[in-house]
């Protein structure tokens, strides 16, 4: 026995470990015939360090321990590699192009995901949100808001009558009057809902919904309605967007006014949503008429306040590019799954 | 109303260009909604509101046009020659009743010959959309559209007697009116009555009659000052709508009818070649008392929250003759005759911030104390319903709140509503004649119409107020409806998906334990819907799969499930609690039982964890199935976790715990075991 033997045995392994390959039952010959335990070539080598000279041992000890790592170190990694093959042999690999599987998921009305977005501003600054009946009584949706009976006014809000002299409120500010009735300055509330006019025709629905804003208190101003007016539709356009007032008419309110916001389409270069005007006309607004208030107890004298309100219906649709309001009610799936 | 740019700008002095005045009349009020070309003007489509009759006319909105510009309205100039022929002898007025009529103005033109009217006039008409006729008509028309004073003009020879007496009509009275309608007349409507019978409508059209006819020579020309209220209430009943009624409803000046009635008496024998005869006969009951309000220009420049000067606000008033007289810090002023809006300091106020412009106010948040905002319990309930079924994967619907009468007769057999239908008087259609009592049949019909889409599967819901009535009134309570549509799997898993769904919502909306018991006709099969309960027995829902006659109905295949939820009685559900988390293993066991398909699964559940032991953690159903024989019988498999707090259980332990729960089950319900 001589390290030269040892050398002929390393490159025999390293040549029939190639051989085997990534065959696992080869491999395992491979392991038997050099690393097995009762008839490996190692077994036999070890056995011969018995038999040399004492000064040449500790060569050849040497030169041996440095074999048998070898041999095991290659076996080991050929035979991770060869378990590998093994495990994942019949699996495909993923495309992982594929569509994901789809999840449920629902989506809420675009009319109400505006009204919350809408109360959402208001109650940041401290607003209250408001209910109040869909089926009113005269006094609370025209009456008790300067609309007394045979009034012009009542010409604009076509009303559904209902049995014992009750109607379908034509808005949302008979909300205005009860909580007036009810409760002391400062008010500060919004009020969204379902109104109902026997109207009808592509820019009419006999049923639509709006939010209706008012502020009660000492000392309350024009200037300060026109600052809350423009600090919302900031919130809810952009901050670019343009606020104008213009002198309007409302029975409850006096002065009153109809707001504008530069149009978010065309940038005030004319366009179908603004009819060329380069204004959209998005809600009506005034100082509290005296006489609301005297109607329904608050004292005129001391206190001030403003009123607005909007349509949330025709805010959905131009938001969103909403063209028919009359798809808002249709009940047709498609329309919501697109907010989800 | 439709104005002639030309005739506008007639009266003013310093005009600029007409796209200057269209913004500053838009800016302080009187939008400019459409400007068109027209006959040698442009016809500019002006947005008057309600409660400015006096701007719905050149002149009148001139007057606005001036103060917005800073110009000059000129004054109205025109030549009246009257001859010696006393008008006064040739008819006599009469009013019967002054607070419906406070003011009658007539003249009297005679030799008049009836032909067209002047080209300019005819142009400015047309331009203003008004039809021309004939020269008398016209001049009367051309007055309305000048001064905004509605004028009649009879030929005084079809005046029976010469008289013209205003009193209310009787009782079938009866009146062809000009556009050739008769109309039977009341003792609510006032009249225009000559010496035999009606000759007018007061304040809305003239009797066919006494109309102006090729041959008329004498012209009674009529300018008078009706109550709002009594040409409102007449028109309505009537179903009539006229120039004259719009302005009368509005309200109108009592000092122009004279003026007015000048003015056309002085256009018609110019143009139509008759004479003027001397004197107004003007019957005056009610004078107009002049009104005179005072304010402190301090409190209107904290009011609007900009400081204005007292000269500013002078010369606004001025302007819009309010003839202001300024001491120190007050004003005070005579309100026009015209100005029928204006009553209180706020209606003053608006006179001055529209001249003075929104856009000199100085924004300014108010200040208040720095309360958060609150949700109305109610609407914190209804979101939390919406967003339960939105997370349950349903889309949301609206459908309309009021519904067919008959379809309605089938919510009324079903429990949920306990009240009458709540009828519309005047509904938009018949179809939509009573307000819904349940969401079902708008779903339904949402469901129709998403399956007639193409649409394969659905999931939606709605969530919105059902109506009813009874003696204590109308009430109205919120609900939440559902609908589902997915074919796979049989009738029970299908409506367990339901049901599923329904479970997960309620308890995220906060309701009370709900017993499910079958039931529910007619919307349901009677094998495949169910009635939702409280512990008390009070219905608070149903759910299934839609039956037979439902389906056809609505033109439905017989697998749409649908549900529905009286969501009022919920209430917020508490904070959760935290419970420790278990630090012993489980021992987890399924338990087959071999019972009578009678024997419901609430039942046997109860039962279970009635006598399951305390250790026994959880206990969840796993499957049902019926046995391949005909025996009737089926097996129900439940799983039971079984812990200890403290210790691990061995198996012998929980082995004998679960043969002494199944022994219990078998004594007390007769059920055997695989």
């Amino acid at each position: 026995m001589s390290t030269a033997r040892l050398d002929e045995v390393r490159a025999a392994f390293l040549a029939d470990l190639e051989k085997a390959g990534s065959d696992a039952e080869a491999v395992e010959k491979v392991r038997v015939s050099y690393a097995g335990k009762k008839s490996g070539v190692l077994n036999e080598l070890a056995a011969g360090l018995r038999e040399l000279p004492s000064e040449e041992k500790r060569a050849y000890g040497q030169a041996l321990n440095e074999l048998k790592t070898l041999i095991k170190t290659e076996l080991g990694n050929v035979r991770v590699e060869t378990h590998r093959a093994t495990v994942t042999a019949g699996i495909r690999a993923v495309d992982v192009t594929l569509p994901g599987t789809p999840v449920a998921r629902g989506a809420q009305h675009p009319v109400h995901i505006v009204r919350r977005r809408i109360e959402e501003i208001f109650l940041r600054m401290g607003y209250d949100v408001e209910a109040g009946p869909e089926v009113e009584d005269d006094w609370h949706n025209f009456e008790a808001l300067n609309i007394p009976p045979d009034h012009p006014a009542r010409d604009d809000q076509d009303t559904f009558y209902l049995p014992q002299g009750y109607l379908l409120r034509t808005h949302t500010s008979p909300v205005q009057a009860r909580v007036m009735e009810s409760r002391k300055p400062p008010i500060r509330i919004v009020v969204p809902g379902r109104v109902y006019r026997r109207d009808s025709d592509l820019r009419h629905s006999p049923m639509f919904h709006q939010i209706e804003g008012l502020l009660v208190d000492e000392g309350i101003t024009v200037g300060h309605l026109k600052a809350t007016l423009e600090t919302f539709l900031h919130a809810l356009f952009s901050d670019d967007v343009e606020v104008r007032l213009r002198p309007g008419y409302f029975p409850f309110t006096e002065p009153s006014a109809e707001v504008d916001i530069s149009c978010i389409f065309c940038d005030q270069k004319g366009c179908g949503v603004c009819s060329g005007s380069g204004w959209i006309e998005i809600l009506g607004s005034g100082m509290v008429d005296p006489r609301v208030f005297e109607a329904v107890g608050v004292d005129s004298d001391r206190y001030t306040g403003f009123a607005f309100g909007l349509g949330l219906d025709r805010i959905a649709m131009l938001v969103y590019g909403i063209p028919d309001l009359r798809q808002l009610f249709a009940g047709d799936q498609r329309l919501t799954r697109q907010f989800a | 109303m439709i104005f002639d740019s030309d005739w506008l700008t007639g009266y003013l002095d310093g005009t600029p260009d007409l796209d200057t005045l269209a913004k500053r009349l838009t800016d302080c009020g009187c939008l400019v909604e459409l400007r068109e070309k027209g006959d040698g003007a442009e016809k500019w489509d002006v947005e008057v509101t309600t409660n400015r009759p006096d701007a719905m006319n050149h002149r009148g909105l001139a007057r606005e046009a001036a103060v917005a510009v800073g110009g000059q309205l000129r004054p109205l100039d025109f030549e009246l020659s009257e001859c010696d022929e006393d008008a006064t002898e040739l008819a006599t007025i009469e009013i019967a009743d002054p607070a419906l009529c406070s003011r009658y103005v007539a003249r009297v033109i005679r030799g008049v010959s009836v032909g067209p009217s002047p080209g300019w006039m005819q142009r400015r008409l047309l331009n203003c959309g008004v039809r021309p006729v004939n020269v008398v008509v016209d001049a009367t028309n051309y007055v309305l559209l000048e001064l905004g004073q509605p004028l009649h003009a009879f030929d005084l020879d079809l005046v029976r007697g010469r008289r013209i007496i205003v009193r209310p009509a009787k009782a079938g009275e009866k009146l062809t009116t000009l556009d050739g309608e008769k109309r039977e007349l009341d003792s609510s409507m006032l009249m225009i009555a000559d010496g035999e019978g009606v000759v007018a409508l007061a304040g809305i059209m003239g009797g066919a009659d006494s109309e102006i006819n090729d041959d008329t020579t004498d012209v009674l020309l009529e300018s008078a000052h009706f109550d709002a209220l009594s040409v409102r209430r007449t028109a309505r009943r009537l179903g009539m709508h006229t120039e004259a009624s719009h302005r009368f409803e509005r309200g109108t000046d009592p000092e122009m009818t004279a003026t007015a009635c000048d003015r056309a008496a002085a256009l018609i024998a110019e143009l139509g070649g008759g004479r003027v005869c001397r004197g107004r006969i003007d019957v005056y009951p009610r004078r107009w008392e002049p009104q005179q309000m005072e304010f402190s220009v301090a409190a209107l420049s904290a009011f609007v929250g900009l400081e204005i000067t007292p000269e500013r606000v002078v010369e606004i008033l001025e302007g819009l003759e309010f003839f202001p007289e300024l001491e120190g810090d007050q004003i005070q002023v005579n309100v026009p005759p015209y100005r029928v809006d204006i009553d209180r300091l706020p209606d003053l106020y608006e006179e001055v911030i529209r001249h003075v412009g929104y856009d000199a106010v100085p924004s300014q948040l108010p200040v208040l104390p720095t309360t958060p905002g609150h949700r109305n319990p109610n609407w914190e309930l209804i979101d939390r319903a919406r967003d339960a079924a939105v997370a349950a994967g349903l889309n949301e619907v609206m459908t309309w709140s009021f519904i067919d009468p008959e379809t309605d007769e089938l919510v009324g057999s079903q429990s949920l509503c306990p009240g009458e239908p709540l009828a519309l008087d005047n509904p938009l259609a018949a179809t939509q004649g009573v307000m819904r009592r349940s969401l079902l049949p708008g779903l339904l019909s949402a469901a129709q119409t998403n399956l007639n889409q193409g649409e394969r599967t659905l999931g939606f819901f709605e969530q919105g107020r059902v109506f009813d009535l009874d003696d204590a009134g109308p009430h109205e309570h919120e609900r939440l409806g559902i609908v589902l549509l997915d074919e796979s799997g049989d009738a029970e898993t299908r409506f367990l998906r339901l049901k599923g769904v329904i479970e997960c919502v309620c308890e995220k909306i906060g309701l009370p334990a709900l017993e499910w018991k079958r039931g529910g006709e007619p919307w349901f099969a009677e094998e495949t819907g169910a009635i939702l309960e409280t512990s008390d027995g009070t219905p608070v829902g149903m759910a299934g799969l839609v039956s037979r006659d439902i389906a056809a109905r609505w033109d439905l295949g017989p697998d749409v499930l649908i549900a529905e939820l009286d969501i009022d009685t919920a209430t917020e559900p508490a904070l959760p609690r935290y419970e420790a988390l278990a630090r012993f293993p489980s021992v987890v066991m399924d338990m087959t039982v071999e019972h009578e398909e009678g024997l419901n699964y609430a039942k046997l559940e109860s039962a279970t964890r009635d006598l399951a032991g305390e250790w026994v953690e959880d206990l969840s159903y796993v499957t049902r199935f019926p046995l391949p024989d005909e025996s009737g019988r089926v097996r129900t498999t439940q799983r039971l976790v079984y812990r200890h707090p403290d210790r691990s259980l061995t198996q012998e332990e929980v082995n004998t715990e679960h043969s002494n729960l199944r022994e219990g089950l078998a004594e007390r319900l007769g059920v055997t075991f695989a």
